[in-house]
């Protein structure tokens, strides 16, 4: 489609220019010796509107040959060859208005007057048409930049894509060096202990690859993963860690896979590993009408200085949450005397 | 101390790991186990009133954690240090820990870990050295917190809760909410460690936390006294009350 004629108000823009043009050439024929000038007009702006259609042929012309791959010789000669021919159509159409016209007003030499304006009619029209090539070259240039622009765009947008993938929860390799350690010992104390952790282990991160190529993944999925990974910790951790998991109705709400498993990530490493006694995991989430709210808490040392590179498992499900819901999605985290606390507000969606 | 046996403490916070180290000492006859610690507390405690010849410990743990320890312990004991961060290996041995276990370990790497540990005691070589840890502290930007060890016990001072600081001979002296605790330690070297934009000299005895400065008084010719804002007065020396104006 022509970019001309897809919008009215370009359509509009581009007749009103030719109608000054028309303007133009009614003054040179009034020039030109005994038309009056009211004539001239009534000749010249239907003309120019008739041609100012033909002339939205250069478009196409320019389109099918593009300057870059196209031969100067080959692009100055097409553009001569359609400029003449399209002015040479449009003395035909001026030879048969101006005959009406002289009809209708009675003017006697109406022949006589198209033969004196045949050459400058036919040079107006082959410079119309050779200015038109030259706009409509323009815009092709135009948009190819702006095509490009909307290519780096995308490709600005998949490689965030890419890049919120990543994002998502990467499992602390130390939990696994830690969960090794573990292992190795129950191997001579508790064999049978031992193998169940390697089982725990296995579905744990199996679970994890599995949901790695998932959109989204329900609630009891994600809270059934963390239960795994908290049942793994607790291996390490004995009777210090105790976990809470509630989620109600809430368990058929979609969520993005792995949202939780920082956090509950956190809550170990930074919370119940720096607490002498330990305390209670909880990770509680309710739906109230259109939304899903998410809240983990765990105890933590209120002395301890807070660390920097604490806050990275946090941001990720922040900016997760961000991409998907946008302005929708809120996180919140603090510390209240010896409890860390994070929540989480989404739109509840749910599955099918 | 007999003459053969080495006596060890385990520090860690994980039973199961613990129970690793249990297990690979007892291919090792002439050991003997004096005390397994779950915290850091506990292994300043068992140090103290055992005096071991080597200490297994954890890096992160609740309370204390490893290099804190050495912090609190000095000279007093060799250490392994056993974990599953790497990044701590250098930390390690810029205090001069005996060897650097990366957890899972194998009996074998264990081994040479325990014959290096019995070289360096029949050497009589000194445990981690305590001017590089204190080095190794500084390096790591200012203290947010003071270590003090009283005896067996351990307290552990938020630098915001500390009033001010004064010299008493080879030690020093925290005031901290209506309490006193000395430290083994120069004023130099405690000044070089704490946050210098937080606390100032203002005499060669009087390190001052400046948020706790309500005023300061000319009180003769060339001598200042700082009143804090429960009405304690101290000295500012001419140096002094140059290094706090040019703070305030």
């Amino acid at each position: 489609m022509h970019p001309l004629l897809a919008r009215r108000g370009h359509l509009a823009l581009y007749l009103s220019l030719w109608l000054l043009v028309g303007g133009l050439l009614a003054l040179l024929l009034a020039g030109q010796r005994d038309i009056a000038s009211g004539f001239a007009a009534l000749v010249a702006l239907p003309l120019v509107t008739a041609y100012s259609f033909v002339c939205l042929s250069a478009w196409y012309v320019a389109r099918g040959m593009p300057l870059a791959g196209s031969g100067a010789l080959r692009v100055v000669a097409t553009a001569l060859t359609t400029a003449v021919l399209s002015s040479a159509m449009w003395l035909v159409i001026a030879r048969a208005w101006i005959a009406i016209l002289g009809r209708h007003f009675g003017v006697a030499d109406a022949p006589g007057l198209f033969g004196g304006i045949i050459p400058l009619l036919f040079g107006f029209g082959v410079l119309l048409y050779l200015l038109s090539l030259a706009v409509s070259y323009l815009l092709a240039a135009f948009e190819a930049s702006q095509e490009a622009q909307r290519r780096s765009l995308q490709g600005q947008v998949l490689a965030r894509e890419a890049e919120l993938r990543s994002l998502r929860a990467q499992i602390d390799p130390h939990f696994l060096f830690n969960s090794l350690h573990s292992i190795s010992a129950l191997t001579s104390a508790d064999p049978p202990g031992a193998r169940r952790m390697c089982i725990l282990l296995g579905e744990f991160l199996r679970e994890t690859l599995a949901l790695g190529g998932e959109h989204r993944i329900t609630l009891a999925r994600e809270l059934a993963l963390i239960e795994r990974f908290l049942a793994i910790e607790r291996v390490r951790f004995g009777d210090r860690l105790r976990v809470e998991i509630s989620a109600g109705d809430a368990g058929s709400c979609l969520v993005p896979p792995l949202l939780l498993q920082p956090l509950v990530e956190n809550a170990v490493t930074h919370g119940i590993a720096h607490v002498l006694d330990g305390g209670i995991v909880r990770v509680t989430a309710e739906r109230s009408g259109a939304l899903l709210r998410i809240v983990a808490e765990n105890p933590c040392d209120p002395d301890r200085p807070r660390r920097a590179g604490t806050g990275v498992g946090l941001a990720n499900v922040r900016s997760r949450l961000r991409a998907l819901h946008g302005m929708d999605a809120a996180v919140s985290a603090g510390q209240q005397d010896a409890t860390w606390r994070v929540e989480l507000t989404m739109p509840a969606v749910e599955g099918t | 101390m007999t003459d053969e046996s080495l006596r060890v403490v385990i520090v860690d916070d994980e039973p199961l790991a613990r129970a690793v180290v249990r297990e690979y000492l007892k291919a090792h006859p002439g050991v003997e186990i004096v005390a397994e610690c779950g915290n850091g507390f506990d292994a300043v405690k068992a140090v103290s009133e055992l005096s071991p010849d080597l200490m297994f410990l954890d890096v992160q743990m609740p309370k204390l954690d490893g290099f804190e320890v050495l912090e609190l312990l000095g000279r007093q004991v060799p250490v392994i240090f056993t974990t599953a961060y790497d990044e701590y290996a250098l930390r390690a041995f810029e205090v001069h820990a005996v060897d650097y276990l990366l957890k899972p370990f194998s009996e074998q790497r264990f081994g040479e870990a325990l014959s290096r540990a019995r070289a360096r005691v029949l050497g009589q070589e000194a445990g981690p050295d305590l001017e590089a840890v204190v080095q190794d502290r500084a390096r790591r930007g200012p203290a947010e917190r003071v270590l003090i060890r009283d005896g067996a016990q351990v307290h552990v001072l938020p630098v915001q809760k500390i009033d001010y600081i004064e010299a008493q001979d080879d030690y020093v002296c925290f005031k901290s909410e209506g309490k006193q605790y000395l430290k083994d330690q120069t004023m130099g070297a405690l000044e070089a460690t704490l946050d210098p934009s937080r606390f100032v000299r203002i005499h060669r005895s009087y390190l001052l936390n400046i948020e706790r400065i309500a005023r300061v008084e000319l009180y003769a010719k060339d001598s200042r006294v700082a009143i804090l804002r429960d009405g304690t007065r101290l000295p500012v020396s001419r140096a002094g009350y140059a290094r706090l104006s040019k703070l305030l």
